[in-house]
């Protein structure tokens, strides 16, 4: 139970950072491919700054295990990638 | 107090601010639950689980049965809260239309290329989206769960589909910009 309430008020932040950086606008995800809005670009290299390093030094202390790491084949992420790209440029989610 | 306030408030706010949040969430996501943030993934589990109440045999497979097997996970309820999230976000910066005229298709930048119909946006969207969650299927994650929540880990896996994604994006978009690109 007390993991379903972690994931429900996690999910909040999640939703309201996305919101609020604008990433539940169309025009801002499709301008990052037209290179005429980098938001999403900022947004997420942000939140990748601010965690790498929270993260390994957690699990250097020893307070954190990784989990699972996404699997890498490179065929499947690469195909994935890109057909995510065509529909990503289509709707703008 | 009364700046943080109005901050909240804003519409739109640095891309760098909303980003240490979002930061922040992955890192307790992970170090309270032992989790990654996602969406697609809880978008699986429960077309399975309704998959497996409507069509047991269709959906009786190596897929559904181990590598997204249906059930109340974790990243559903993450899901319910990211809605949740997003709508409390508008209602913060008072872009929560309800029922407003305009407000099913409000994006000028879209009605500029596409036209004014907002039924298009609504088929095209639908049919994108189920471009996107095959893909994030193929791909074994989005944008969340696999290039933000892997990236945070160094997976490699994220960052070949980081490189697709804008790949095609930037392919796509020139395609159904042309000359306004």
């Amino acid at each position: 139970m007390t993991e379903y309430i972690i994931a429900l008020i996690l999910g909040v932040f999640f939703g309201f950072s996305l919101n609020k950086a604008g990433l539940t606008k169309y025009r801002v995800i499709v301008n990052a491919f037209r290179f005429t809005d980098m938001t999403v670009l900022k947004f997420m290299l942000t939140a990748l700054i601010v965690a790498m390093p929270s993260l390994y030094t957690l699990r250097a202390l020893g307070m954190i295990t990784f989990p699972n790491v996404p699997a890498t084949y490179i065929a499947g992420n690469l195909i994935g990638g890109l057909i995510f790209g065509v529909g990503m440029a289509i709707t703008g989610f | 107090m009364k700046n943080i306030i109005n901050y909240i408030k804003k519409e739109q706010w640095s891309p760098y601010i909303a980003g240490i949040l979002l930061g922040i969430v992955g890192v307790l996501g992970v170090w309270m639950s032992d989790s990654l943030l996602g969406a697609s993934g809880a978008f699986e589990t429960m077309a399975g689980l309704f998959g497996q109440a409507v069509a047991p045999a269709l959906f009786d497979n190596v897929y559904f049965n181990y590598i997204m097997p249906p059930g109340l996970t974790w990243g559903m309820v993450l899901l319910l809260g990211t809605f949740f999230g997003g709508l409390i976000g508008a209602a913060t910066s008072k872009t929560l239309w309800w029922g407003k005229k305009g407000a099913a298709n409000p994006d000028k930048q879209w009605k500029r290329i596409f036209g004014p119909q907002t039924w298009k946006r609504w088929v095209i969207a639908f049919l994108g989206a189920i471009v996107v969650e095959y893909a994030a299927g193929i791909a074994g994650g989005c944008t969340s769960g696999l290039a933000i929540s892997g990236g945070m880990l160094l997976a490699p896996a994220a960052f070949i589909f980081i490189a697709g994604m804008f790949a095609a994006g930037i392919v796509t978009t020139l395609i159904i910009y042309r000359k306004h690109y």
